[in-house]
């Protein structure tokens, strides 16, 4: 991984001071399964890429940052459509209500479990039992105190069937009835069916804490949330400006405003960079890294994260329905070629599978390379002699999907012999409604996430995300055990048999795990490298953000 | 805009009317036409003699040069390309180097390659278009000018309609329904061309009609059709020459236009209007990938309006030389 | 009167005819094609949830008349129905401030290229053959050759990006802000328009003067012993005007529909660029209302240029005979 650094001379800043220190400090206890097997996960990994800051305030060595300021952020385009509901929006809007919201859990900048809301977590010997203690004191932004009331009311609204709320598909063992107030401060879910993972949907953003009797908020109006950011004013597609809250239980905020713009277009976004109209931008294009590297009092933060684009195929169409032509094109890839001249060269090869970090995770397989004669011999297996002709859809944003990488696969097809032409669609049309999982050739981007609950959203006929129309039954027999498999060591297993048989016979071409690049002025610091893998390097922490 | 307020350099402006165009389209020929086989066979060659008489101006010699150089580059660039308009041989918007000397484009193609490979698409286009457009125009222009009232008035009102279009704003809505399509977009701009051009011809052909020898032909019974094409048509061919290449300006303008759009050529094709818009981003650091293709087409248009403008003059030239009415 | 009245309804009505002869032409290319309209607008993003909607929305169940006259009505009475992607809202609340937007655009365009165009014709036209006039002759063609998207580049690199860095490349409208709070974002491309726009009035400008200068009413002004200036003022410029009139509508309507390679280059968010969005997204209701925009721009400033044509110039005529 490492050997990406020397690709571009940029400055690493922040990331090359922490990558030496790698500190890990006190915080409250995390008991359950998954966390320990997160720690045990990092591995090489962690070793090469570099790790960052935990996200606390014990921080004795530096000196407190200094408080105030307004923060500019220039982020990519959301749509009008979107609403500040926690519970109903999609990731890249999902940055706003990510700053405003919080789950009981979390993941940190390492994708390692930590509380957020919760104390702490208990699950039960087989479980099917998972109880959460809130912290005490803790209050929304309204000064009321978060209560195991909340907890219950925001839970029963994401199961509503009506909310179409995004987490819901990854609660399925979880009924209304399920939900149990033990205290105060304590909820128990009592579930259908184990489930030893799912903490991690407790940890998912959009299953976030909201008062009792919280509706969809009318522009900023009645967006009440525990985070560290309070929104004032909410225009969809444009821009939303948030004030600190003080009282915020985490780090920070240390600046009092935030502003968070939204462009389109990469163009206009670099500009306001450039001429100083923002302070900050996330999701830097790769081919503006170089102006960024070049110009005085701009820098660039690289996160190495386990985020993944890939192309999916539809398992039951044609071509695909035919595991050989599956295998096939996994096999026409040239995974470095798609990186250096679509990714302009940051990200690391991948291998066809992901949850990167999941201690599952099967890294032994061998590395998928490039084998244009057994691709050609499958295909005509297959019945197909060049004469195979397929459409790659994808979007026309350069900012939040990867036309470029498209363009570049769809050379290597066409060199083949197989007939690859790109249709680009715009984000809005694509993204609607799923309409991206009626094209039988497509692209799709996903953050990081462990391996189980990843499958509730992609692999399962009632997920949302259900882009491969993936049914296997060897596979779910597989996965349905590891849910109910307490212990790690043998989850672990589980998971590793799982992936394997996506990496046989899977609709994903999976090529790379990608690098997240955010640009900012030399004023700010408290900057760190995010491994979420979506919405920019540092994954909208602006309330560790201070001016130096 | 459309060519046709950009008109033959004639000294006196063009008016909408149409009569207004016949009467200076009849001032540059000159001299009044007569049905005779011996003028005749002497003013077929007149538009030879136009274009040799047009090199004699500086701006036509300079035009054509300029024209000329964009064709060679056009014609012989795929032959002469290090590489294919689609490998990948450099890192995406690397400067220029050894490996490519004007640099890699936003996938790291190389952009001499696909400068060299990228002119065919809009001339060849181009010229179809413009001559589709000569074709009706001036079938429709002598159509409506021959017959009388009704088909007349009809055949012109339509053309007003599609006048009532800025070109391209026409071929984008085809688009929208039809989808981006080489055929489509050659035949939506010939009609573009067509009403202006019409208008033109329909004026002289009236004009011409009541002259002796066209009723000389039809007291012999020849038909409409004949008299129209063998007839009218030989003598207006050197203000045509003039329009052709005005047409052919602005339909390489149109052109480019749509594949920087996006609704011309698709990727992965090399083509100068598609690159400028695929390069856009990397502007700053990567500039010949965007402005070597801008300056290859600026070159081109200016050429092609500098050679027809100095038609244009000889014309008038002409004019003088042959003594006007 | 009762006769200039009588020529003025005239050129009304034929412009009202040409305009419900556009709508018809928009609506057959848009909806009334034969086969399945639906699925040829929506191509390869049609599912059949979208179908279904498109098909709704458009009343493309209904006969073709039906559909023609709703449509139209709809229209008239400034509702061209909802768009058909993301928030689907109403057409006209999506195009409202771009259509402020476009019109500080063209506004800014005519502002400054009109008059200096207006001076350089005349002055071309007064020296002419000079060595002013003929360089004017060149520069002229060489701007009119060129496509306004070229142009806007040229531009770019040179006050941009390479040489001067004076202007920002891009626009960043903040819609939040009225266009005449941000004037710095309209700079650029409203000098490219502007430019584009110079070649055909110096043209017309010049014509125009040479042949007023060469009037018999000037020649007889100067023989009485009128001073030049006087001849100028009095006689040359205001004949010269009449044809400034066609030349300024026609330039006016064709920014409207020069717009959209200009828009789309700077990211100005103006009716253009939407236009060119809406193609791309396969947005029928959006594209029909603002190529009807266009065209009834286009037509409204034609038909204002010939009237003014007929009401300015036997007055002046006869003014001075």
């Amino acid at each position: 991984m490492s050997d990406q650094e020397g690709k571009s001379s940029f400055d690493l800043g922040k990331l090359g001071e922490i990558a030496g220190s790698k500190r890990i400090t006190r915080r409250a206890v995390v008991q359950g399964a998954a966390a320990a097997g997160a720690l045990a996960a990092l591995g090489p990994f962690a070793a090469a890429c570099g790790s960052s800051e935990p996200d606390t305030s014990a921080s004795p060595s530096a000196a407190a940052p200094k408080k105030g300021g307004h923060i500019r952020s220039a982020i990519g385009g959301g749509t009008t459509k979107d609403i500040l509901d926690p519970h109903r929006t999609y990731y890249d809007s999902g940055s706003k209500t990510v700053i405003v919201w919080d789950a009981l859990m979390g993941w940190d900048q390492e994708h390692k479990l930590v509380n957020k809301l919760a104390e702490s977590y208990e699950i039960n010997a087989d479980a099917t039992v998972h109880t959460f203690r809130l912290k005490p004191d803790l209050t929304f932004h309204d000064g009321s105190p978060v209560t195991a009331d909340a907890v219950v009311y925001s839970y029963q609204r994401i199961l509503d069937p009506e909310m179409a709320a995004l987490g819901a598909g990854g609660l399925t063992e979880l009924k209304p009835s399920g939900i149990e107030k033990i205290d105060d401060l304590t909820v128990s879910f009592n579930l259908t069916q184990p489930n030893a993972v799912f903490v991690e949907a407790v940890a998912y953003y959009a299953n976030a804490i909201v008062p009792v009797g919280f509706t969809t908020p009318n522009g900023a109006e009645g967006a009440i949330g525990t985070g560290p950011w309070k929104p004032i004013s909410y225009d969809p597609g444009l821009q939303t400006e948030f004030v600190a809250n003080p009282d915020y239980w985490g780090e920070g905020p240390y600046a009092d405003k935030l502003t968070m713009i939204e462009f389109a277009d990469p163009e206009p976004q670099l500009n306001a960079l450039l001429s100083g109209s923002v302070d900050h931008l996330a999701n830097l294009a790769t081919s503006q890294v170089g102006i960024v590297s070049s110009t005085p009092g701009l820098k660039v933060l690289e996160a190495k994260g386990g985020g993944w684009n890939p192309f999916t195929m539809l398992i039951d169409k044609k071509p695909f329905d035919d595991v050989r032509v599956r295998q096939a094109f996994r096999l026409i890839i040239d995974r470095q070629q798609v990186i250096d001249q679509g990714k302009g060269g940051f990200g690391r090869v991948a291998n066809d599978m992901y949850a990167p970090y999941d201690p599952g995770y099967p890294k032994d397989l061998p590395q998928r390379v490039q084998d244009l004669e057994q691709a050609k011999s499958l295909l005509k297996q297959a019945g197909y002699d060049n004469d195979l002709s397929v459409v790659l859809n994808c979007t026309t944003s350069t900012m939040l999907d990867d036309p470029d990488a498209a363009q570049v696969f769809s050379e290597q097809l066409n060199g083949a012999g197989v007939k690859c032409t790109v249709n680009k669609v715009d984000p809005d049309v694509y993204w609607n409604e799923g309409n991206y999982r009626s094209y039988p050739f497509a692209m799709s981007n996903w953050g990081t996430s462990n391996y189980l609950y990843l499958t509730r959203q992609v692999l399962f006929p009632t997920g949302p995300y259900y882009e491969t129309h993936w049914k296997d039954a060897e596979w779910e027999k597989i996965v349905l055990e590891a849910f109910q498999t307490s212990d790690d060591a043998k989850r672990n297993e589980l998971v590793s048999q799982a992936e394997t048989i996506e990496y046989e016979r899977g609709g994903h071409i999976n090529y790379q795990f990608g690098s997240m690049l955010d640009a900012y002025t030399d004023k700010l610091g408290g900057l760190v490298p995010d491994n979420f893998g979506q919405s920019g390097a540092t994954y909208q922490r602006y309330h560790l953000f201070y001016f130096v | 805009m459309s060519a046709d307020d950009w008109a033959p350099a004639t000294e006196r402006p063009i008016d909408a009317g149409d009569a207004g165009a016949a009467e200076a389209f009849n001032e540059t020929l000159g001299h009044d036409l007569e049905f005779s086989p011996a003028r005749r066979k002497h003013r077929r060659r007149e538009w030879v003699q136009l274009l040799l008489d047009a090199l004699h101006y500086r701006r036509t010699q300079v035009g054509l040069a300029m024209f000329l150089f964009i064709v060679a580059i056009a014609a012989v660039g795929p032959h002469v390309a290090p590489y294919s308009p689609t490998e990948f041989v450099v890192a995406p918007y690397a400067k220029p180097s050894a490996i490519a000397k004007l640099g890699g484009d936003n996938l790291g193609r190389d952009v001499l390659t696909r400068v060299l490979y990228g002119g065919r698409s809009v001339l060849i286009l181009a010229t179809i278009a413009t001559t589709v457009g000569m074709i009706l125009g001036v079938s429709l222009g002598l159509t409506a000018g021959y017959a009388r009232t009704a088909i007349d008035e009809g055949i012109m009102r339509l053309l007003d309609v599609v006048l009532a279009f800025p070109s391209i704003v026409l071929v984008l809505l085809m688009v929208s329904v039809l989808g981006p399509r080489p055929w489509l977009i050659v035949l939506i701009v010939g009609v573009t061309h067509a009403p202006p051009l019409a208008r033109v011809v329909h004026g002289v052909t009236q004009d011409v009609r009541q002259r002796d020898f066209v009723e000389a032909a039809e007291s012999l019974g020849v038909s409409h059709l004949k008299i129209a094409f063998t007839e009218i048509l030989p003598n207006i061919t050197s203000p045509l020459v003039v329009e052709f290449g005005l047409r052919l300006t602005y339909s390489i303008g149109t052109i480019a236009s749509l594949s920087f759009l996006g609704f011309g050529m698709q990727p992965p094709a090399a083509d100068w209007g598609l690159m400028i818009n695929e390069n856009r981003m990397g502007l700053i650091i990567q500039p010949y990938a965007v402005f070597v293709p801008v300056m290859l087409i600026a070159i081109l248009t200016i050429g092609v309006n500098l050679f027809s403008d100095g038609i244009g003059h000889a014309l008038i030239g002409l004019d003088r030389d042959t003594g006007s009415a | 009167m009762p006769a200039l009245l009588k020529i003025i309804l005239r050129r009304v009505a034929l412009g009202l005819l040409t305009l419900l002869l556009v709508s018809v032409l928009v609506f057959a290319a848009t909806q009334a094609m034969p086969g399945d309209t639906a699925s040829a607008i929506l191509g390869r993003a049609a599912t059949p949830e979208r179908l279904a909607v498109l098909r709704e929305q458009l009343g493309l169940n209904r006969p073709i008349a039906t559909q023609y006259f709703t449509w139209l009505g709809g229209i008239v009475r400034g509702d061209p129905g909802n768009s058909l992607v993301g928030t689907e809202e109403p057409v006209m609340q999506l195009l409202g401030p771009r259509i402020v937007n476009t019109a500080a655009l063209v506004v800014a365009a005519a502002f400054w290229s009109f008059p200096l165009s207006i001076l350089i014709g005349s002055l071309s036209g007064l020296f002419r053959d000079r060595s002013f006039d003929s360089s004017v002759s060149v520069g002229s063609l060489a701007l009119a050759a060129l496509p306004e998207f070229v142009l806007g580049l040229v531009l770019i690199l040179l006050l941009a990006v390479q040489v001067l860095h004076v202007f920002p490349a891009v626009s960043m409208v903040n819609p939040q802000l009225s266009i005449w709070s941000q004037m710095h974002n309209l700079w650029l491309p409203a000098i490219t328009l502007g430019l584009a726009c110079v070649p055909y009035i110096v043209r017309m400008l010049r014509g125009s003067m040479i042949e007023v200068l060469e009037s018999e009413y000037v020649q007889m002004a100067r023989l009485k012993g009128m001073r030049e200036r006087v001849v100028l003022q009095r006689h040359a410029l205001p004949n010269a005007i009449i044809p400034l009139i066609q030349v300024i509508a026609l330039n006016l309507a064709w920014l409207a529909g020069g717009v959209v390679t200009v828009e789309y280059l700077f990211n100005y968010p103006g009716i253009g660029s939407a236009l060119v969005d809406a193609v791309r997204n396969r947005d029928v209701p959006l594209i029909q209302a603002i190529v009807l925009l266009i065209a009834a721009v286009y037509v409204f400033l034609n038909l204002t240029a010939d009237i003014l044509t007929i009401l300015i110039s036997p007055r002046l005529r006869t003014g001075l005979r």
